[in-house]
């Protein structure tokens, strides 16, 4: 999938025909939905928006409900309570024209065994709308985009894991759709491939698809998300970038700072009044917690101020961020 | 309206596989040595063979049916279907279409094969009427389709492959058994099994379209 840059511009007349009216406005909206399975209650009155050509991730832990919402935004669940709708348009008893919108890829990709690569493509892009013509041009494009041209004629039966997962990318992007709908489309594979699909991500959101997918690779999430929902309990817990995220939780603010071995680690008064503590945590290497109510930009000014004054040689200073793991562990309480 | 597309897939995957293989030439084969060694029955070969096709292929047909919905149910392999304009009834009715047309077009073997049997072999050629052929026809076509509608109503109502194979060795394979008890009760109306093979056959299916189309998959 080296190719991803070269080969990403999809052709145009691979999109199936879809009506202008549903690509406008807010792009897909949630709400108040809840879905019960018997008397447990697996999402609970959630409500959110996507943008249009955005890479929303749907993260949370184990049983949270994000492959509920998938599936009923996809139609495979039908029996919940609430409004799903796509460009303003409510998704339940929905014709044709809708389902055209989106390009789904499920956890696990199946198809029928006895089915080639070709003829699995070739059937699920005729039942997209898309012509015998069209698609003997379009697949191999999909493919070589994927980076498994050479697995065209195989059955699937012979393919590993991985490669059908990238078939099952290929059938959900081969009609081109301004909507993908993706389950924890990395779980399963290879570092290369998961940076491959990153990349496509990435590449499709430029052309302007709306990017909907769940994952517990965080760091993958942090990578190429616009926006974050994290779900927990069937519940929304929030939904916005990840600087709000970080904005929303109550932070440590710290400073790592790199002294040169044989200086000294002294700081004026003034400065050790800014901080609510310092831990050396290693040979030169200090954490420094900084007051809540001070400003971080500052109190590093100050350090350095300081840390010149009082003789130390620095080597290096920078706040530390916390990633999306931490924030996320925060948020949901340690669960999952 | 994809059942064609969809049709000609299944037909597509059916008639390659090995299991098709053994009803379109393991079957007629094993009917005509099995007659040879019970030639003593008084009954033309064409219509012994069409008889056993239509008893054990529809068996084979009505579990190849049931298991391959199974474990297609059970792998989500519909999901992609079902996301796409697609009707849920549409995906069942190619298969059942699809498996009805290789096992009857092994029945035809079978009888074909039977025939020729009687005119070269048996001297019992001469017994066999036109509408003893189509009284044979009638009810290899009845049987077959009750077996694959049932096979079908079986798959998408059963939780395991194992409960699948238990049902369609004990109902399924019966209940084909509704198109030949009326060809013995009224001898003289050779159609008639066709009646009871089109109520049966239309009603597994009504009931497995509507437990498919009601099932969150």
């Amino acid at each position: 999938m080296q190719e991803v840059r070269s080969q990403s511009n999809h052709s145009l007349s691979a999109r199936v025909a879809q009506p202008s009216n549903l690509l406008d406005g807010g792009f897909i909206s949630f709400q108040s939905v809840t879905k019960r399975f018997w008397n447990i209650v697996a999402l609970d009155s959630i409500s959110f928006e996507l943008r249009r050509g955005e890479i929303f991730a749907y993260i949370g832990p184990n049983g949270a409900g994000k492959s509920t919402t998938i599936k009923i935004l996809v139609g495979l669940i039908t029996d919940y309570e609430g409004l799903v709708t796509v460009g303003g348009r409510s998704i339940r008893g929905s014709s044709g024209d809708l389902h055209k919108l989106l390009g789904y890829l499920p956890q696990k990709a199946a198809f029928q065994d006895w089915r080639t690569v070709d003829q699995a493509l070739m059937t699920f892009g005729k039942l997209s709308g898309l012509s015998s013509s069209n698609l003997r041009i379009r697949i191999p494009e999909v493919l070589r985009l994927l980076g498994i041209a050479e697995t065209r004629d195989r059955k699937i039966a012979q393919l590993s894991g991985g490669t059908i997962q990238k078939v099952g990318m290929a059938q959900a992007i081969l009609h081109n759709p301004p909507l993908l709908v993706l389950d924890e489309p990395v779980a399963g594979l290879d570092p290369a491939s998961r940076y491959e699909f990153k990349e496509l991500f990435r590449s499709l959101r430029n052309e302007g698809t709306t990017i909907f997918f769940s994952s517990h690779i965080l760091s993958d999430v942090q990578d190429v998300a616009d926006r974050i929902g994290i779900l927990n309990h069937g519940q929304v817990l929030h939904v916005g970038t990840f600087d709000e995220l970080r904005r929303k939780l109550t932070v440590p603010k710290d400073i790592e700072v790199l002294l040169a071995k044989e200086s000294g680690q002294v700081l004026p008064e003034e400065v050790l009044a800014l901080l609510t503590g310092i831990d050396v945590v290693g040979p030169g290497r200090l954490i420094v917690h900084v007051r809540p109510e001070e400003d971080l930009d500052a109190t590093i000014n100050a350090l350095i101020d300081g840390f010149r004054r009082g003789g130390s040689q620095l080597r290096g200073i920078r706040p530390i961020e916390p990633n999306l793991e931490e924030l996320y562990m925060r948020f949901v309480g340690g669960v999952g | 309206m994809n059942l064609p597309l969809l049709f000609r897939d299944e037909l597509n995957g059916f008639y390659r596989s090995k299991v098709m293989l053994v009803l379109w030439i393991g079957l007629p084969a094993l009917s005509m040595i099995l007659y040879v060694a019970e030639p003593k029955t008084g009954i033309p070969a064409a219509v012994f063979t069409s008889l056993l096709v239509g008893s054990i292929g529809g068996t084979i047909a009505s579990a190849m049916l049931a298991i391959s919905i199974i474990s297609e149910r059970e792998r989500h392999v519909y999901d992609l279907f079902v996301i796409r304009p697609v009707r849920r009834r549409d995906i069942l009715l190619s298969k059942f279409f699809a498996v009805y047309l290789c096992v009857v077009m092994a029945g035809i073997l079978a009888l074909g094969l039977g025939l020729l049997a009687d005119y070269e072999f048996t001297g019992l050629a001469k017994g066999i009427s036109y509408q003893n052929l189509e009284s044979a026809m009638i009810l290899l076509l009845s049987s077959l389709a009750i077996s694959c509608s049932a096979g079908i109503l079986i798959g998408v109502y059963s939780p395991s492959v194992l409960v699948g194979v238990i049902l369609v060795l004990y109902g399924g394979n019966q209940a084909s058994a509704v198109a030949i008890l009326p060809a013995l009760i009224y001898e003289s109306y050779y159609w008639f099994p066709l009646v009871p093979g089109v109520a049966v056959s239309a009603l597994l299916l009504v009931g497995a379209i509507l437990i498919f189309n009601a099932r969150q998959l």
